[in-house]
């Protein structure tokens, strides 16, 4: 398990960048719940933790796809692929996640283990 | 355009002493050299007066205006504060936003890279840009320009460092009025456009003031107006003497085409406001024209040396915008004032270059206030004119 954060320095409607590799993006809902997903857009290399996030998706900054924080799944293009979604747990008011172990879907030029892990 | 114009030099010194005073040489109205000295020595450095507040309703939405040689990106942040930005991308220079107004949900994109900037001008996303950490996202924000809100518009200076506000644009409001107080009770932030005309004038910007200043060319001219107000006859200008507003005539019920009765009067205003029409020149390019029942809100942006869009706005009261009560007999007047007006500037801006107005022309003794202005160009422009 990664520790993130302590949950209280995630408010609600927040994102937060972890810069492993590659980087995941750890997102509180307005509602409170604590989501992960990979932080590069399957499209182009952009963040997601810079996105706009509504309910349970957010929408990727440069060109607009929507990434479900539950699914993974993209709603249209740009995008196509799905990006990965990683289990959390908040244990004594610590985020952990727990990476996926899928191979993730990262955009052109961006190889799993390089790339935008600065 | 052989005439040269010294800095500061007093046209009396070019005149005999007499009725007449010089005005600047044609060139000062047809050199592009001239307009470029004034748009460094004068626009790039006051308060310009650029959209309604109004047009910016909200978060994100949004007006591009053309001021001096720059094109200025307006809008409100999240908290509706008004925000002004170069319209520049910082990465490779493209125009940011095309339209002349419109509304984003969240930020501002470049469409050439996608560089992507909030409301408040930071940098907040871009491609690769998680890979450039060295990027900071202030610094790499879009170039601020001051702004301030006051009668309802929303005030610009390009200027690193923007005059006093108070000593510039109210200042000249005082000097017309008297006092603040005098203009504040017309309550032209809370007004609203009840019409909006937009002209464009094929003439020097100062030709255009010049001809606002004086009264001179009333009595030809503006038929309707001088049966309105009958003091115009007599050719002083009702911006000549502080705090006068030229009376409305005995007959006339209001400020409108045919003389016939205007709307709800402006709650605010003083019974020696009342009847009375009060002008004035906001350096350097707003007219405020007061009446008991609306106000008449003109901003010039000069394009070119022949060339000013005017941007003429009716304001009254919001229940009678709200209410859709008829405002074309009092918009119908000032209209054809400014027609009547904007035709005499185009008649004389082709003449600014003939040879015989190198050294320009003359003014008569209720035009001689106009040489305030000349002078102030003048030294505004300094040397490089």
């Amino acid at each position: 398990m990664l520790n993130v954060c302590p949950l209280s320095e995630l408010p609600p409607g927040e994102a937060l960048r972890v810069p492993c590799s590659p980087p995941i993006a750890v997102f509180r809902t307005e509602e409170g719940e604590v989501l992960a997903i990979d932080d590069t857009c399957t499209h182009q290399d952009a963040s997601l933790a810079d996105g706009w996030l509504e309910g349970c998706q957010v929408e990727c900054p440069l060109h607009a796809s929507r990434f479900d924080l539950r699914t993974g799944a993209v709603d249209a293009p740009p995008a196509k692929r799905p990006v990965r979604t990683h289990r959390v747990e908040v244990v004594d008011g610590m985020i952990q996640v727990e990476l996926s172990l899928d191979t993730p879907n990262l955009p052109p030029g961006l190889a799993a283990g390089s790339g935008a892990n600065a | 355009m052989t005439a040269t114009i010294e800095p500061g030099a007093h046209p009396a010194a070019l005149t005999a002493q007499g009725s007449l005073l010089r005005t600047l040489p044609g060139r000062a109205y047809v050199d592009p050299a001239f307009f470029a000295a004034e748009q460094d020595g004068i626009f790039d450095q006051m308060w310009i007066c650029a959209v309604r507040s109004d047009d910016l309703s909200g978060p994100g939405r949004f007006k591009t205006v053309q001021i001096s040689r720059e094109s200025i990106l307006l809008t409100r942040n999240r908290k509706g504060e008004v925000r002004g930005y170069f319209n520049v991308c910082r990465h490779r220079g493209a125009r940011l936003c095309l339209e002349e107004s419109g509304e984003v949900k969240r930020a501002f994109q470049c469409p050439y890279h996608a560089w992507t900037y909030d409301l408040d001008g930071k940098l907040i996303a871009a491609p690769n840009l998680t890979s450039m950490p060295d990027i900071d996202r202030v610094e790499y924000g879009l170039h601020h320009v001051a702004v301030r809100e006051w009668l309802g518009y929303v005030w610009v200076c390009l200027a690193p460092q923007p005059p006093s506000f108070e000593a510039t644009v109210q200042q000249d409001v005082i000097d017309r009025l008297g006092d603040l107080a005098s203009i504040d009770a017309y309550d032209i932030e809370h007004l609203q456009p009840g019409r909006r005309i937009h002209y464009d004038v094929q003439a020097n910007w100062k030709l255009i003031i010049e001809n606002f200043m004086e009264c001179y060319h009333c009595a030809t001219i503006h038929p309707e107006l001088t049966e309105v107000l009958p003091e115009f006859a007599n050719g002083y200008a009702a911006q000549y003497f502080v705090g006068h507003g030229a009376e409305f005539g005995e007959e006339i019920e209001g400020f409108t085409v045919d003389g016939s009765a205007g709307l709800g009067k402006i709650p605010g205003i003083q019974e020696e406001q009342d009847r009375r029409y009060y002008a004035m020149t906001v350096r350097p390019q707003v007219f405020i024209n007061l009446v008991p029942d609306h106000v008449i809100f003109h901003r010039l942006f000069p394009m070119a040396e022949d060339r000013t869009i005017v941007e003429c706005d009716w304001l009254y009261l919001p229940d009678v915008v709200a209410s859709g009560k008829d405002v074309s007999s009092s918009v119908e007047l000032f209209d054809r004032v400014n027609r009547q007006d904007f035709d005499a500037c185009e008649r004389c801006q082709p003449s600014m270059s003939s040879s015989q107005y190198a050294e320009g022309g003359v003014l008569v003794p209720t035009e001689h206030h106009i040489r305030i202005f000349h002078d102030w160009v003048l030294d505004r422009v300094g040397d490089l004119g």
